[in-house]
């Protein structure tokens, strides 16, 4: 499946729509949400639901506390939500996780855009930049707490970050965002939805930003730091070909630069240029909502590793088919298939290529037994084969490729029962297993041969690595407080991780040097972690335009490591490097003319790495707000501002978050 | 004392007093905006402006205040999503000869009978009285308190050629 195919396809669909009568199959999130008053998402099961029905823990941001949030990315607004752990690093790059486990290069934490998957696969993690969105197109955000493999397959495991953007076809968005502040912030950004004639809806996106890197007070020396620069464009088009069947094509462009930290903790400089499309065709068909998508990734990425240039390449090429149904009054039903494909030549030494292909079937029973109780079933069986080609570098062991030829067979699966006790009363009960796959980098796309005065060796990855299996208990309690307009809600969390992955490290070698190799590092499953943990949240709003919501999340994390290793010097001392405690406190106004936010977070002590040891970073508490005034003619200016306490607060092991204040002008249309 | 206090407490009942049918036709409204976003998933529904006839019995005294509830929201004609409800009052006992295309049937009225006519027109019928819809004899029963709840009657949903679109099936109640 190339993206010549992709593109020709899509304009085939573009131009027989022309001569076709119009209707709707997708899923129309903004009438839906005024119909039932409340959000609607298809991320917990794949099956449209309101958010209070849900079978997972799950929180939604939506458009209007995005624009409120005075944020200019999005790891900042996530770590508004419950229970989501961030590591900003620096200007441009920040390691988002959920209920604990966040590290540097996140690979718990699956997210995407309008299902399609942002996440790197490469290296497994999200460099946030490289998303194509603009903040102003995105309807909403879902975030799925806990496994959700069964729907999304590997890496679905800390949780789910789904980002929906407006649908062109029914929501006609225009936008205009200029915005400048301190550190030599500066922000373009434009979009417009276009219909041409009945059948055929575009919205074509595009901006700009840069900002100065924060001043770097570590002592690593400054050429590892790079002003953070992005820019990005990004198409979304919807053909109605017949009155039940829709083409919904979506193309995606980023231009970034930034500093990055990478999985040992180390600072990069790093470019990237991320390009997608992806075709989706709907059909609301007598046998269900039949979907059937395709959509390939590509990524280059230079950047450095122990100070040797690296050019990443990734390639994903992802095809799915799946049929959404309902049998009688209280049975619905999802059945599907997908192929995936994901390939990456060795770096920094190139000669080989490590790829493997993923073939899946999933399916999801949602059973509503009667009015106040529903039952949710839903598995998935993965089977991947993994594969090497091309030649082994000097330094490294000539192992064969055969010892890439391996098979890996998963199932996952994400049970839930909602009890709806009383109208305002929800109980909520889940279990789930997910798996964490080892990255390409991890299987043997990475190769580094490292000879110094002080150091010989060769990193390498591990084509027998374990992927780690996550399984989490959950029960949770909401109830609406119609007396302030809002609702509370406990959550409690149990979850365990089996064979957790750690990172290599020159102070253990994992291979022995031989007549014709180096000692080789590598990564390995070093052993098991538990944590524990309870979520309390709640939300007020009043006639009077005021509103507030607070969060407050702790969690315990114990590790068990195999002997011979030590979790610290795999980087992986979860239990020291995820905090305790971590809580929200938003508090906002409005009124036809002004609205006021502010937004306040403590995050508990923790340690990070740096310099390959572990770092104490004191608990520390952050606060930004924003004041914007509506204008004439759809305009607002905003001012706000982000780590307001501080000109420069060290909030992980690395450079101190500045201070940063914007003034934003912007026109809706 | 009793003086000093009898002022805003005589405010307190006239407002409270005030506010009652106020809350009612709020509801009212409500109700109507559902019913009208609802129907707006229907494949091959209504769109623009939509004839919206509200059945009432004139012997069930609260038959007829829902009806003049109802009347008042819609006014000179309703927005709700793609429709624009325009309404008309029908005694049950007209409903065969109404030209309505959408029936709003009130509480309280025989809604057995009213719903066999509704059929026999293939006019889809939508209450605020879950029962409507679980007996058979309304499409679609509507609710916005303390919740918006949506039930459909399948069967009586096929009998006036009504079909919902999957998604909107897949987030409401059947019956």
């Amino acid at each position: 499946m190339s993206k010549s195919f992709l593109f020709a396809g899509a304009a085939a669909g573009l131009a027989l729509a022309a001569a076709l009568p119009a209707s709707a199959q997708s899923i129309d999130y903004g009438s839906l949400e005024e119909l039932f008053n409340e959000p609607v998402t298809t991320s917990a099961t794949g099956s449209p639901q309101r958010a209070s029905q849900a079978p997972v823990d799950m929180d939604i941001i939506s458009a209007d506390e995005i624009r409120r949030s005075g944020a200019t990315d999005l790891p900042t607004i996530l770590s508004r939500v419950a229970g989501v752990d961030i590591q900003a690093w620096s200007a441009g790059h920040a390691d988002v996780g959920v209920r604990g486990y966040n590290q540097a290069r996140s690979a718990r934490l699956l997210v995407l855009v309008n299902g399609r998957q942002a996440y790197l696969d490469h290296y497994g993690y999200t460099a946030w930049s490289t998303l194509p969105v603009r903040l102003e197109e995105i309807r909403q955000i879902e975030v799925v707490k806990g496994p959700n493999s069964a729907l999304f397959g590997f890496n679905a495991v800390a949780g789910v970050v789904n980002i929906i953007t407006y649908n062109p076809k029914f929501d006609d968005e225009g936008f205009a965002t200029a915005r400048a502040g301190n550190g030599g912030y500066g922000e373009l950004a434009l979009g417009h939805t276009v219909k041409l004639g009945d059948r055929v809806s575009a919205r074509l996106t595009a901006g700009g930003s840069q900002q100065d890197e924060w001043d770097n007070n570590t002592g690593s020396a400054d050429r590892l730091f790079r002003d953070a620069e992005r820019v990005t464009a990004n198409i979304d088009a919807i053909a109605q070909l017949a009155d039940t069947v829709e083409l919904r094509v979506e193309g995606g462009y980023a231009n970034t630069q930034q500093t990055d930290i990478i999985s040992t903790y180390a600072y990069v400089p790093a470019k990237y240029l991320a390009h997608s499309v992806k075709g989706t065709l709907a059909w609301d068909s007598k046998f269900g909502l039949i979907q059937a998508s395709a959509y390939q990734n590509d990524l280059t990425v230079k950047t450095e590793i122990a100070a040797v240039p690296t050019l990443y390449e990734n390639t994903i090429r992802v095809f799915s088919l799946q049929n959404l149904f309902k049998v009688g009054a209280k049975h619905t039903f999802r059945v599907g298939v997908e192929q995936r494909n994901n390939e990456m030549p060795t770096a920094p030494v190139r000669g080989a290529t490590i790829s493997y292909d993923v073939a899946s079937v999933s399916g999801m029973w949602n059973w509503q037994v009667n009015d106040a109780l529903a039952l949710t079933a839903a598995a998935r069986y993965d089977s991947l084969e993994l594969k090497r080609e091309g030649v082994f570098p000097a330094g490294l062991p000539p192992l064969g490729n055969s010892l890439w030829d391996r098979s890996l067979e998963e199932t996952t699966y994400n049970l839930g029962a909602v009890w709806s006790a009383t109208p305002a009363d929800t109980f909520r009960a889940t279990y789930a297993r997910g798996v964490q796959l080892p990255t390409l980098v991890d299987l043997g796309g990475l190769q580094l041969v490292a000879v110094t005065p002080t150091f010989r060796g060769a990193f390498g990855g591990n084509p027998t690595l374990e992927p780690t299996v996550v399984t989490n208990v959950g029960l949770a309690y909401d109830r609406d407080m119609p007396q302030f307009g809002g609702k509370v809600g406990v959550r409690l969390f149990a979850q365990k991780s089996e064979d957790l992955k750690g990172q290599p490290n020159g102070a253990q070698a994992d291979l022995p040097a031989t007549p014709v190799s180096l000692p080789v590092y590598t990564f390995v499953n070093i052993g098991e972690s538990e944590l524990k943990g309870v979520e309390l949240t709640a939300e007020g709003r009043y006639a009077d335009g005021f509103h507030w919501s607070a969060n407050y999340v702790f969690t315990d994390v114990e590790e068990s490591i195999d002997a011979g290793y030590n979790a610290a010097t795999r980087y992986a001392a979860f239990a020291a490097t995820t905090p305790e405690h971590r809580a929200n406190l938003n508090i906002g106004w409005s009124n036809d003319q002004w609205s006021v936010d502010t937004f306040t977070r403590y995050e508990g002590d923790k340690a990070l790495y740096y310099n390959a040891a572990l770092q104490p970073v004191d608990g520390h508490m952050t606060f930004a707000g924003r004041v914007a005034r509506e204008l004439p003619y759809g305009m607002t200016l905003a001012l706000s501002g982000q780590n307001l306490l501080d000109d420069a607060q060290r909030q992980t092991s690395g450079l101190a978050a500045e201070r940063r204040v914007f003034m934003t002008l912007s026109k809706d249309w | 004392m009793f003086t000093r206090y009898a002022k805003p407490a005589f405010a307190v009942l006239c407002a409270a007093a005030l506010a009652l049918p106020a809350v009612a036709h709020a509801d009212a409204t409500k109700n109507l905006q559902v019913a009208g976003r609802a129907l707006t998933f229907l494949e091959g529904g209504p769109t623009g402006t939509t004839r919206m006839g509200v059945v009432f019995d004139p012997s069930k005294p609260a038959s007829v205040a829902e009806k003049n509830e109802v009347m008042a929201a819609i006014g000179a004609g309703y927005d709700a999503g793609a429709v624009k409800l325009v309404g008309t009052a029908v005694e049950a006992g007209a409903v065969a000869g109404s030209n309505a295309q959408v029936l709003f049937v009130t509480k309280g009225v025989n809604y057995a009978a009213v719903g066999a006519a509704a059929k026999g027109k293939k006019i889809i019928t939508i209450s605020s009285d879950a029962a409507c819809a679980n007996s058979g004899a309304c499409v679609m029963a509507v609710a916005t308190e303390p919740k918006v709840e949506i039930i459909v009657n399948r069967a009586t949903a096929s009998a006036v050629g009504a079909a919902f679109k999957a998604a909107f099936r897949m987030m409401i109640k059947e019956v």
